[in-house]
């Protein structure tokens, strides 16, 4: 009972800060002459991905903090952290993302639900419902908008949870005892379970039928895109499935962009905007997470001072471009001569991909789905969390 | 001693409901008052229910040996006298020709091998127990009300999402115990690896979220939804044992309520609201399901003790190698207490399950569960009873007895 009472307690005086928070940030939000000089600085140097986020999160009025405090405090969550604890010192995958998620909360993690929160600032509220509802916006957003970002990342952190399952017949014997693995597993399942039902009883709470319909469908290309890579991964000799970059476009969109395309769908039909806003909103979602992962896909070509070892996707964007460009059996081959002992030389295969084109039009692809999400963008009329919109493509686009 | 029993039993079904006001339940929530005075009344019950637990053990089985036969005999003969006999699954079939076809169509994707593995259980050998309930229940409803006899379009999807979510329950379970096999062939995760059943189970559960917003109403939504809550709070409950004897049983109950019978009570639940607009047909619906499905758990884990594995299709003492003390087991202990060590311990020292299987088959651990079983199937019956007679409702009365003497 005092701990419900705590809890009870804790989320109200968490309300009450969110509004004086967002009474600390206002003076920033309306010195618009800051993002607006931020912006014009931004040109010339290189906004740095971190900066471009946080300047985001101000204006979608509090730090965002997407699991939910119902979700972080309640005894399921409480137990499994118990029981993650017990899986230390074995090597389940589990323990890897549980890390992610307290270490890399300020990078990939909730940039889906941040997104989701501009591109409603961006939108305002539709003409049609200007009247009613107007009294539940904290920073230009609805209540059931911030929601809808909140279920986003709950999808996103199940189905990486769920990712990070082991095939317990397939376990090396550096690997650990097999009963620790089968109970990471358990544990896996059960939280990213959690996580599901959380977002489940959140969408339901939304009370709109077509929102629940885009994220449930959002789920199920999430499925099917993680589906993919799974089988994917793991090849002997390392040579990758013989697919074209449209298999790989279309792959990735269901494991990189359905969700998140579709969560700003569905954040402009919770504010009852027309198909053609939708629409916009969907390709922004679309293009815009498309170069987020093409720009990842790319780092370890980009980045100055890689450790020469450090192994990189097979099937990532520049490698399925390099092998487009090569044909199959070159491509083959050339694997083949980064071999040795069976084990891939990575340094060198890197720089064989470099010396080729592959590079090149990955990074090429990847400014093409930046602008596509730029002109999905000058649909909405101009502010500041557009302008956040547009830095985020910028941060992305941008190698140098 | 019966109304001891009776209030004890009355308690904790009230404290499973009390507990978990779900949206769109008035008429639960209506009855204690507001939402917070009915968490401060659930502290009592929950307490006077550990109290009497002791006393009411004993009291148990000696009102089974009084009342064994005459409940199930009477309700018999109330409704069946002088009726032709139907079988409730071939009336419900009726409604359900091409279940199987429909929800691979939900299915449908272009990744074959991911296809394949989410209908794997969709294979037309399963019971359809739930969708069975689902379309009579259906009509039950539409009787009751006036309507047309036929079942709606989406009163058929409930049937479809239902053995869906259930389906999808199952492909995790299997790989949350590291089952082998069940309904007589291999899991999911022993033939493709735990790595891609769990996407499976993900994406059947994507599925029947789908085909549920399609059917676009918010309440029914709602509803089901609390089933997918429900299921996966009562695998955590799975996860945890209580340490207090008297703990032990309400903490059985309510994991065996939100892993089966919620299910079961809120697609019921979901087709009444589609098919007749009073709320009082709702909880009729709601509480027959809530019934019928903790029966129904009830003697599955009688099951797991009394029948062989071939019948199963799965092997048996899974419980008790799984460490799950359930009903038989918990009875048992009264009997026998060297058994609570074994329970503590999860059954998990070599011989542990065999000795445990032993004393359970000694005591009438499996009798005083059956009788619960018949105790639950029994408030079905006079739930259902409430409702305009039909050729469907006889059924689901019929049906909840089918639950007790089923041997598989």
């Amino acid at each position: 009972m005092s701990l419900q009472q705590l809890l009870l307690r804790s989320s109200r005086y968490l309300g009450a800060s969110s509004s004086s928070r967002r009474l600390w940030w206002s003076p920033l939000l309306d010195t618009t002459s800051k993002v607006g000089s931020w912006r014009g600085q931004s040109s010339r140097s290189p906004a740095h991905w971190n900066q471009v986020v946080s300047e985001a999160e101000k204006i979608v009025g509090y730090p965002t903090s997407f699991m939910s405090l119902r979700c972080l405090l309640s005894d399921e969550l409480s137990n499994i952290a118990m029981h993650v604890r017990k899986l230390v010192g074995t090597r389940h995958p589990l323990l890897t993302t549980a890390r992610g998620l307290v270490l890399d909360s300020r990078n990939n993690l909730q940039l889906r639900g941040l997104v989701v929160l501009l591109i409603s600032k961006a939108a305002g509220p539709s003409s049609v419902d200007a009247s009613c509802q107007n009294y539940d916006m904290v920073s230009g957003i609805y209540s059931c908008q911030r929601s809808l970002a909140e279920i986003t990342e709950l999808i996103h952190t199940a189905l990486l949870v769920h990712r990070g399952i082991v095939n317990l017949n397939e376990l090396q014997s550096s690997d650990g005892p097999l009963k620790d693995m089968q109970f990471g597993n358990k544990i896996a399942i059960l939280s990213g379970d959690f996580l599901l039902a959380n977002a489940c009883h959140g969408l339901a709470l939304l009370q709109n039928t077509k929102v629940v319909e885009l994220l449930a469908s959002a789920l199920m290309d999430l499925v099917q895109g993680v589906f993919h890579e799974n089988s994917t991964s793991t090849k002997e000799n390392y040579i990758t499935d013989d697919i074209g970059i449209s298999t790989w476009k279309e792959q990735t969109f269901l494991s990189h962009g359905a969700l998140l395309a579709k969560s700003c769908q569905a954040a402009m039909e919770l504010a009852k905007h027309d198909a053609e806003v939708q629409d916009m909103a969907f390709q922004y979602g679309k293009h815009m997470a498309m170069s987020h992962k093409i720009n990842s896909d790319l780092q370890p070509f980009v980045k100055e001072k890689t450790s020469d070892s450090m192994a990189f996707n097979l099937n990532s964007a520049p490698v399925v471009l390099h092998q487009e460009f090569l044909g199959r059996e070159s491509w083959i081959k050339q694997i083949g001569e980064a071999q040795e002992k069976g084990r891939l030389d990575y340094a060198k295969l890197r720089e064989t991909i470099k010396a080729g084109k592959g590079v090149t039009s990955a990074i090429d692809l990847c400014r093409y789905h930046g602008n596509k999400a730029l002109v999905a963008l000058e649909s909405f009329p101009p502010s500041e969390a557009r302008s956040a919109l547009e830095n985020i493509v910028f941060a992305v686009t941008r190698f140098s | 001693m019966a109304s001891c029993w009776w209030r004890w039993r009355r308690c904790c079904s009230w404290r499973l409901a009390a507990r978990r006001p779900g949206p769109g339940c008035p008429g639960r929530v209506g009855s204690s008052g507001t939402l917070s005075t009915a968490g401060a009344y659930t502290r009592m019950p929950y307490f006077n229910l550990v109290k009497s637990l002791k006393s009411t053990f004993p009291n148990v089985y000696r009102i089974s040996r009084f009342h064994h036969t005459t409940p199930v005999a009477c309700c018999c003969s109330k409704t069946w006298s002088g009726e032709k006999y139907i079988d409730p699954f071939k009336l419900g079939w009726r409604d359900l020709k091409g279940l199987y076809e429909d929800i691979r169509k939900e299915l449908f994707i272009s990744t074959t091998e991911l296809k394949e593995m989410s209908e794997y259980y969709f294979d037309g050998r399963g019971k359809a127990f739930r969708p069975i309930i689902v379309v009579l229940m259906a009509r039950a409803c539409n009787i009751h009300h006036g309507n047309s006899r036929d079942v709606q379009a989406s009163q058929r999807s409930i049937a479809l999402i239902a053995e869906m979510i259930h389906t999808a329950s199952l492909v995790h379970d299997d790989i949350i115990d590291d089952a082998s096999s069940r309904r007589g062939k291999h899991t999911v995760n022993k033939i493709w690896g735990e790595k891609k059943a769990v996407l499976a189970g993900d994406f059947i559960l994507s599925a029947a979220s789908m085909a549920l917003a399609r059917i676009g109403h918010t309440t029914v939504i709602s509803i089901l939804t609390q089933v997918i809550e429900d299921l996966v709070r009562g695998e955590f409950l799975q996860l945890g044992s209580k340490e207090n004897e008297n703990e032990r049983f309400a903490h059985y109950l309510e994991k065996t309520f939100k892993k089966t019978a919620s299910l079961i009570a809120n697609s019921c639940k979901a087709v009444s609201v589609l098919g007749c607009p009073d709320p009082v047909v709702h909880e009729i619906a709601y509480q027959y399901g809530k019934n019928v499905g903790i029966a129904f758990q009830l003697i599955d884990d009688v099951l797991d003790f009394t029948s062989c594995s071939h019948q199963m299709g799965k092997p048996t003492s899974a419980d008790l190698k799984l460490g799950l003390a359930t009903g038989p087991v918990l009875f048992a202990c009264q009997q026998f207490p060297e058994m609570n060590a074994m329970i503590m311990r999860r059954f998990s020292l070599p011989g542990d399950v065999d000795r445990a299987r032993q004393y359970v088959l000694q005591s009438d651990g499996v009798q005083q569960t059956t009788y619960l079983a018949q105790q639950y199937c029994h408030k079905a019956v006079r739930e259902i009873s409430k409702l305009r007679s039909s050729p469907e409702r006889d059924a689901l009365i019929h049906l909840s007895e089918t639950v007790l003497t089923r041997d598989k």
